[in-house]
């Protein structure tokens, strides 16, 4: 991929106390009720014994992958990825066939299954709030900055720098620096990701580059096809000329039975 | 004239009116789904955002590829004792194409843009590729079953403009089917977190092409019987044994590189230990491709109508599984969530598919598909039996 790969997220668990700003912030500037923002929740529940409980959430939203399986996916390219990498949601396009939901491995486009016509929603990083020099609406809001926006690079050098700063306090993995061959969310957190709730991922590239070896290999098959089946009617034809002659006769053979 | 209209209306099957029945409910929930919206009159969700109507558009193309299978038979291997077979194949396949498309139509969220594809091209997608093969296709089918409808206004001129055609827009047709059959298969590809690995590979695209091969040739065999019962019309079992004799040759590919891909990925372990999703993949080997594959090997069956019959519903039922598990059953649940249809959802199926054989039937009472066929029963009664449609409760056994 050529494209710059400018922003990015560190969305650190320990941080996050669950009180959802970032949720409602989101849903003011996109102006959609909160059960239509593009950022949730995840966690772990509240794991342990008592009095020993611990419970941890994150937010979660579109990791804006660098390779998007969404942007391979979609039918009419309303799934983009700008030149800043950002991956865009054109809403005048889109024709609500729901392929990028199962493309994307980590569940992120939702569908607005109450409307009559519907059409995707998904987080666009508020490019709208980045033109005017501004921050995403959620990591803007955050009171404990659990979502720290910024430059890509900064953002994982950030996070490898918080997990070697306090190793114990950290499992020591950042969520998104390879799943789906990278993305521009990094999570850190205290425990594992599975445990979570976040999807995991062995693919440390994106199914959209197996899907591109397909799809670009098309239409070589198919000139293949047809010269194949072109030859090979010149050539039986060639062989059988006699045949050919005779099956001339049966076709115009006047139908008896109407 | 009005008389003239009804007495010809009175030719049709009486089961016509049944299927028109049907169709006319199954249309009445697809107008409440776009007026209602998918939430409401749908069971699929975040977690499966694609349901049955995706199964049937799946298993459908592949039924129906028959119309390109026996065009390459015929036409480009110049098989020409099959050439009785291709008006109703190809009347098949148009129906089973338009179907789809009608489907489709309800399964998008904006209806209202179901043209986008046209316009707005994203080369990557194999939706898109899929849509602009299907879309061009089916008009390759309308003109290969235009003869029919030319032939019955006496237009001989215009006859013999479009016979001149006819090679060209075969293997153009057969070019399109090569690519959007195999791309149906790609289009799992991208989804390789969702679907389970016993289905997912890179071959996908070699395994939905080629199996719609004999899956098509299954369809011409179980049509050609099920005509004999509701038309009085059938292939002579000469031809309906050549084309079972082309089916272990394609099974047998098929199980092949089925096995053989698993065997490299070294995944052959997940046939023993998958729970559900082995007994699945068991199921559409064993029942779909094996068994009929050592019915077809034997010659006394091929030569036996029911024994041929028998073998065909085997690998139709094998390839309708394998679409399902692609697109439904081996699409693994999260967060435990699972889906099944709502009963909406099958309504405007069967809505659909008996508008589909009311179709076929209208247009093979009253135009000549069956011209080459072989009637089965005494011209004299196969018409009482035609008007009377005496036969009807046949259809219930299908």
């Amino acid at each position: 991929m050529s494209r710059n790969h400018t922003y990015g997220f560190l969305i650190d668990a320990s941080r996050c106390i669950d009180c959802r700003a970032c949720l409602v912030a989101c849903s003011v500037e996109n102006d959609v009720p909160m059960e239509h923002t593009r950022i949730w929740m995840k966690g772990t529940g509240v794991m342990g014994k008592f009095p020993d409980l611990q419970r941890y959430t994150a937010p979660y939203h579109c990791m804006h992958c660098l390779d998007p399986s969404c942007v391979s996916a979609c039918t009419v390219g309303a799934l983009q990825q700008n030149e800043d990498g950002i991956v865009t949601y054109d809403d005048k396009r889109c024709i609500g066939c729901r392929y990028c939901m199962y493309a994307c491995p980590f569940e992120i486009p939702n569908f607005e299954w109450d409307q009559r016509l519907a059409l995707i929603v998904k987080c666009d990083l508020c490019v709208n709030r980045l033109a005017e020099g501004g921050q995403p609406a959620c990591a803007a809001t955050c009171p404990t900055q659990a979502i720290l926006f910024g430059k890509r690079e900064e953002m994982l050098a950030l996070a490898h720098a918080r997990i070697e700063d306090a190793p114990h306090r950290y499992v020591n993995h950042v969520y998104g620096e390879f799943e789906n061959g990278g993305t521009s969310t990094f999570y850190i957190s205290p425990v594992s990701f599975e445990q979570m709730g976040m999807p995991i991922t062995d693919e440390t590239r994106s199914p959209a580059h197996f899907n591109r070896l397909v799809t670009h290999g098309t239409p070589a098959v198919a000139a293949t096809v047809a010269v194949a089946m072109s030859g090979a009617y010149l050539a039986i034809k060639r062989q059988s000329a006699d045949n050919a002659a005779a099956e001339q006769a049966s076709d115009g053979r006047p139908d008896d039975h109407e | 004239m009005l008389s003239k209209l009804f007495s010809e209306l009175k030719r049709l099957p009486r089961y016509a009116i049944l299927l028109a029945a049907l169709t006319a409910l199954g249309m009445t929930a697809g107008l409440y789904r776009l007026y209602a919206g998918l939430g409401a009159t749908t069971n699929m969700s975040k977690v499966f955002p694609w349901g049955v109507w995706i199964s049937f558009d799946l298993t459908t193309v592949a039924l129906s590829g028959g119309a390109f299978t026996l065009a390459a038979l015929v036409y480009v291997f110049h098989m020409h004792d099959l050439h009785a077979a291709t008006r109703p194949t190809v009347l098949f396949g148009l129906l089973g194409y338009s179907s789809v498309l009608v489907i489709l139509f309800f399964d998008l969220g904006r209806w209202d843009r179901f043209w986008h594809f046209i316009v707005y091209p994203n080369i990557n997608s194999a939706l898109f590729e899929v849509s602009w093969c299907i879309a061009i296709y089916s008009i390759i089918l309308i003109y290969e079953f235009s003869p029919v409808i030319v032939e019955r206004f006496g237009n001989n001129r215009l006859l013999e403009w479009i016979k001149k055609l006819t090679i060209p827009m075969v293997i153009a047709g057969i070019t399109l089917s090569s690519m959007h059959q195999s791309s149906l298969g790609t289009l799992f590809i991208v989804m390789s977190p969702r679907l389970h690995p016993l289905w997912h590979s890179m071959l996908l695209p070699v395994f939905f092409l080629l199996s719609s091969i004999p899956a098509g040739i299954s369809l011409i065999i179980i049509g050609s019987i099920v005509s004999d019962m509701l038309f009085g019309h059938s292939l002579s079992q000469r031809v309906l044994e050549k084309l079972g004799w082309l089916m272990p040759w394609f099974l047998g590919l098929y199980l092949a590189l089925k096995l053989g891909e698993l065997l490299v990925t070294e995944e052959l372990g997940l046939l023993f230990s998958s729970g559900k999703y082995s007994l699945l993949f068991w199921l559409e080997l064993v029942v779909g491709v094996i068994v009929p594959m050592i019915l077809f090997s034997i010659k006394s069956v091929r030569w036996n109508r029911w024994g041929t019959l028998t073998a065909a519903m085997l690998v139709a039922a094998g390839i309708v599984l394998n679409r399902f598990d692609a697109t439904w059953f081996a699409i693994l649940p999260r967060q435990g969530v699972t889906y099944s249809p709502h009963w909406l959802e099958l309504a405007l199926l069967v809505g659909v598919a008996s508008g589909v054989l009311l179709v076929f039937t209208i247009l093979s009472t009253y135009f000549p598909v069956f011209v080459e066929t072989m009637p089965t029963r005494k011209p004299q009664e196969a018409a009482v039996e035609a008007g009377r449609a005496e036969r009807a409760p046949a259809l219930s056994g299908d």
